[in-house]
């Protein structure tokens, strides 16, 4: 079953405020698992570094808050004194948090990781109306990661062509000027070739998009009940 | 009446030294299609922009004379205004795509441009269908190779229905039979057509008119016959000549560099490259040819030690040189001669690799500052500058005239006569060699 872009971005945004909302682990652990199944419907290769990001975060926030947080009576393990930070223990108080923050900062993670990997912008930006401008930067700007990823590699390439090492974080770096001007001078080259194709011109129209389908009142349906049920009683 | 009329154009870039373009005066008349020839940095690409109205409107500048397109004075008519009546070909498809997907591409100049919302899917279909592209319609423009995006940038053109079609190096990163193909697509298209061009044998043997432009001048405008005599007698580089053949000198030396049985392919996918075998000798000169997407950037990288095979085995005896098909990958550094001197920390050896691409005199610049053929030459400068036993191009000549591909040739023949060898991977069949290899 495919879902019009519109529908599909409201019913992800939607779960992700659901997912900030949400008071139960149980709900938001489902609702990062439903997210987590629709990611993997995505190209491996190209989900692969969402993924890190999204499971990494969430599990990052998972094992670091409980020594940062205080709260809750019933300590599980009790560590030594560390300057600054004061004594380090975990509660179950603390674990069931930051487990609930994890799993939302997944969730969140994730959503845009479906919206970036399996929503057509394009459509979006059909759909967007007065505010079709700034949906077309968006829209743009997720365009051209992959052309970035690519710039990037092409440059580390071609230094190390020329038998120059790009070791480290030093060696890298170093590349972060040359890539930044190149994207500047790719969004100025874009810009002109917009403007060539009549971008900005009165009186432009729109191609005419699918009707709403079944699914995509139903998406609508379920993004509003999402944040709802989310809000009162998940 | 003319569709296009330029009156004693003269246009300085904002903070140019002297004009890109100077007292060009011309008409372009509908239906016909016109080569424009000229030495990179000759001031073709300005005169397209200055068609296209992007001239002074996007570039700003100081501006004189008059440009008319389809009746429009361009100082008063944006390039926006001018869209549907011009449409321009970029030579770099990746910075004029601009949504995700093929069709949704396509559709955006025909929704900027105000066409009936009734009309804009069909015209869509039509356009993609006139260049060979139908069936790439719902695809995602990331996944589409070089080649592919080119005639989807066509298509978004074409389906303008433009009058004047300004095409800037369309077919340099195209293989031969596309670039064909292409240029088939865009004579059938019944729309004027000026063809800036370094491949100069093809553009020739479509065109009905031929202008030459140096230092900014327009040296020669004169039909077909007239021109190609001119040529021969005045800049006989730019007359096709026949594709060289191998050209072999002395015997080779040792083997430097071996591949055997190769495999490839990138994350896992299908095989750029299966069971493929190469030899490159001290001394040679070997051309890597074949269609886009036959594996010769593959085989180029896996030659210089870039990537490593998936099975059989590539030894290198010396050490290798790599230059990119992409001039953008070589500037990252301020000035010229420092970007050169990365790989050896010398500046005289730099201005000497400088000197041997003719580019002495813009040491000091910026390399953002340079055109695409100065960047060309700027990257096999600052390959060449370590002076590797084995030295890998990527294609070399793409955007260089054709006096500095000659030049470059020459330079390359010395190179290997001194006891090294050179793998050249290109589309360009007039790129002499000691042996070629076809994938």
């Amino acid at each position: 079953m495919r879902i019009a872009a519109p529908p599909a971005a409201a019913l992800l945004g939607a779960a992700a405020a659901t997912a900030l909302l949400a008071e139960r682990l149980a709900a938001v652990a489902a609702l990062a698992a439903v997210l987590l199944a629709l990611t993997l419907r995505a190209p491996q290769a190209r989900r692969a570094p969402y993924l890190l990001g999204s499971l990494g975060s969430g599990l990052g926030v998972f094992l670091l808050s409980p020594f940062l947080a205080t709260l809750g009576f019933h300590v599980l393990w009790a560590g030594p004194t560390v300057p600054v930070l004061g004594k380090l223990d975990v509660t179950e108080e603390e674990l069931r948090t930051a487990a609930l923050n994890g799993l939302r900062l997944t969730a969140v993670a994730l959503a845009f990781t479906v919206y970036a990997l399996l929503v057509d912008h394009d459509r979006l930006v059909a759909a967007a109306g007065f505010a079709r401008r700034s949906a077309l930067a968006v829209a743009l700007a997720t365009r051209l990661v992959p052309s970035l990823e690519r710039d990037a590699g092409g440059l580390a390439e071609a230094v190390r062509g020329r038998g120059v090492g790009v070791e480290g974080v030093r060696g890298r770096a170093r590349l972060v000027p040359p890539l930044v001007a190149g994207s500047l001078e790719r969004a100025g080259n874009l810009a002109e070739a917009m403007e060539a194709r009549g971008f900005g011109r009165a009186g432009r129209t729109r191609a005419p998009g699918a009707p709403l389908r079944t699914a995509d009142r139903a998406a609508l349906v379920a993004a509003v009940v999402l944040v709802v049920a989310g809000a009162m009683w998940l | 009446m003319a569709l296009a009329r330029v009156e004693r154009l003269t246009f300085t870039y904002p903070g140019g030294e002297r004009p890109a373009v100077r007292g060009l005066s011309l008409e372009l008349h509908a239906g016909e299609l016109v080569a424009l020839l000229g030495p990179s940095g000759s001031g073709k690409s300005t005169l397209l922009r200055a068609l296209a109205g992007l001239v002074p409107h996007f570039h700003g500048g100081r501006f004189e004379g008059v440009v008319e397109v389809g009746g429009r004075d361009t100082r008063r008519a944006r390039p926006s205004e001018l869209a549907g009546t011009v449409a321009t070909v970029f030579q770099d498809p990746e910075d004029q795509i601009v949504m995700g997907r093929v069709e949704n591409e396509v559709a955006f100049g025909l929704e900027n441009v105000g066409t009936p919302p009734a009309q804009i899917w069909p015209r869509t279909c039509a356009a993609l269908a006139a260049v060979g592209a139908g069936a790439l319609a719902p695809r995602r423009t990331a996944e589409l190779s070089g080649g592919e995006l080119q005639r989807v940038c066509l298509a978004s053109a074409l389906a303008l229905e433009p009058e004047l079609l300004l095409l800037d190096e369309p077919t340099s990163q195209l293989d031969p039979e596309a670039a064909d193909e292409f240029l088939a697509h865009v004579r059938a298209s019944g729309a004027a057509v000026l063809l800036a061009e370094q491949r100069t044998a093809r553009a020739l043997a479509l065109a009905s008119r031929v202008l030459f432009l140096e230092d900014g001048e327009l040296l020669l405008d004169a039909p077909h016959g007239e021109a190609v005599a001119w040529l021969a007698e005045h800049r006989p580089a730019y007359v096709p000549s026949p594709p060289a053949g191998n050209g072999r000198r002395t015997a080779p030396g040792e083997v430097v560099c071996r591949a055997e049985d190769v495999r490839f392919s990138y994350r896992r996918g299908a095989p750029v490259l299966d069971g493929v075998h190469l030899e490159l000798r001290r001394g040679e000169i070997v051309v890597l040819e074949g269609p886009n997407g036959s594996g010769k950037t593959t085989l180029a990288k896996l030659a210089a030690g870039l990537l490593r095979p998936d099975a059989g085995r590539v030894e290198r005896a010396v050490s290798a040189g790599y230059l990119s098909q992409d001039p953008g990958r070589y500037l990252v550094r301020e000035r010229a001669v420092d970007e050169v001197a990365l790989a050896v920390g010398d500046r005289e050896r730099a201005r000497a690799a400088l000197e041997l691409v003719g580019l002495r005199a813009l040491a000091e610049r910026h390399p953002r500052d340079l055109s695409s053929g100065e960047r060309e030459r700027l990257g096999l400068a600052a390959v060449a500058v370590a002076e590797p036993a084995l030295l890998v191009l990527d294609e070399p000549t793409r955007g260089i005239d054709p006096d500095r591909k000659a030049e470059i040739a020459r330079w390359l023949f010395a190179y290997a006569a001194g006891g090294r060898a050179a793998l050249v991977a290109t589309h360009d069949r007039s790129f002499p060699a000691d042996r070629r290899v076809s994938l």
